[in-house]
């Protein structure tokens, strides 16, 4: 039977590290895809993944279960990103830092899809990347965590410390200047009643 | 029917494009939608670009964190991530000087040293090929003298003993079927000997050949990488360049705001 993260929360709090792993296991990926997708950078996400399971750890008596344990873990990365953004003191580029390695490729390449299909794929997703690379911060933020963790408004709400209101604010400017940059690169159709006037 | 939507407020519309309405409101923005065609572009342009967000994938990082409590569980703890071959705790002094004396033992045995100290002083030699002769300390004019004429003497009766014998008639037929079977084997051993030798050189050119081809092309492949990574920073900074640029024009060719 699989505890919830609750009762993890609560045997870990209680002397039981391995409960804590369990926590870690079920979260890492999350925590990881959400400082990547903030910060741009492979190695730095990885650091920022680490450090919030050790703060988490040690804050871990504090934590009285006011929030839901992941909220509470999302709003522990969204302080060290915005740290790490605050040190960089730029804006990050991700702008596909790998590059595309054609036998990364290669070595990646399912037996239904093609390499110029994993190529035109990785394309667009460098093209998304850098289109919200260059997003300010809490829009960029309130759209990964509408779009990549399913958060709910009010979840977006309370870790962004705004009204409701804002958060929607946010979410359909970002998406517009999204729309408009990614329109420019040719990746998405323009609306029916731009075209026709 | 009276539409009630205000065109222009968007937060229903974000609402319904990430299904965050109840049943009514849904009914509602989907009457305003088949009415107002303006709205229903715009919710399907950005319902495209959901489409593409959704492209967007984070790397598949290996991870593998874990938490070692340092003692038993506290708030003393680290979370470590997988270890990498190149990221190993480092090892002790002890056992980086063992290491480096072990190295250096080797090095020295490949290279085969040779530490002599004798008449001739000290001498170091390294490689497997036969070490070169040593220079003898000078003699003495007089000694020296004395030498080369005893070698001269023993040369000039070497030769006259040679003359003498070949003025000897010898044993060996130098006519007939038997001595031309022995010249006709000693002349297809000298030619056999001869094949042999140019086998053995062809063979040790061919390997000199191959490594020098191997070196060639490893310093060449060299040559490439770095010519490859030149041109990557030059083309990164190009496409920076360019890219501050059009920032720069979108936004001096931007409306000024009211």
């Amino acid at each position: 039977m699989a505890w919830t993260d609750e009762e993890l929360v609560a045997r870990t709090v209680a002397g039981d590290a391995d409960s804590f792993n369990q926590l870690v296991k079920r979260w890492e990926r999350p925590i990881f895809a959400l400082a990547y997708r903030i910060i741009g950078r492979h190695e730095d996400a990885r650091d920022v993944c680490q450090e919030t399971f050790l703060r988490a750890f040690r804050a871990l008596p504090g934590f009285k279960g006011q929030a839901k344990f992941s909220s509470w873990l999302y709003r522990i990365t969204l302080n060290l990103c915005r740290d790490w953004i605050r040190r960089r003191k730029r804006t990050p580029v991700v702008a596909a830092p790998e590059g595309i390695d054609i036998i990364e490729l290669a070595a990646e390449q399912g037996p239904v899809e093609s390499i110029e299909e994993l190529v035109a794929r990785r394309r667009l997703s460098e093209a998304v990347a850098d289109a919200m690379q260059r997003l300010p911060e809490e829009q960029r933020t309130a759209i990964i965590l509408k779009e990549y963790h399913g958060l709910t408004f009010q979840e977006i709400a309370d870790l962004q410390a705004c009204p409701l209101s804002t958060v929607k604010t946010r979410l359909y400017q970002g998406l517009s200047v999204l729309r408009r940059d990614l329109e420019a690169l040719g990746k998405t159709p323009r609306p029916r009643a731009e075209r026709a006037s | 029917m009276i539409d009630t939507f205000p065109c222009d407020d968007k937060d229903w519309l974000v609402a319904f494009l990430y299904d965050e309405l109840d049943d009514a409101a849904r009914r509602q923005v989907e009457d305003h939608l088949r009415i107002c065609g303006a709205c229903a572009a715009e919710v399907e342009s950005l319902r495209g670009v959901r489409r593409e967000l959704s492209g967007w994938a984070s790397p598949d990082a290996a991870l593998g964190f874990e938490l070692r409590p340092t003692e038993a569980v506290s708030t003393h703890a680290e979370v470590v991530r997988p270890a990498r071959w190149w990221s190993r705790p480092a090892m002790p002094a002890w056992a980086r000087a063992a290491a480096a004396v072990l190295v250096a033992a080797a090095g020295l045995g490949l290279a085969n040293l040779q530490i002599r100290y004798g008449a001739e002083g000290l001498v170091v030699t390294t490689g497997w090929m036969p070490a070169a002769e040593v220079v003898r300390p000078a003699v003495s004019p007089a000694a020296a003298s004395e030498e080369w004429q005893s070698a001269l003497a023993a040369l000039e009766s070497s030769l006259r003993q040679e003359i003498e014998a070949g003025r000897q008639p010898t044993a060996r037929p130098t006519t007939g079927p038997g001595a031309r079977e022995l010249d006709l084997r000693r002349m297809t051993d000298l030619i056999e000997q001869s094949e042999r030798r140019q086998q053995r050189e062809l063979a040790v050119r061919l390997a000199q050949f191959n490594r020098d081809l191997e070196v060639q092309r490893r310093t060449d492949l060299v040559r490439i990488n770095q010519g490859m990574g030149q041109f990557e920073g030059r083309a990164g900074a190009e496409i920076q360049r360019q890219r501050q640029m059009i920032d720069y024009i979108m936004r001096v060719s931007a409306p000024p705001p009211r």
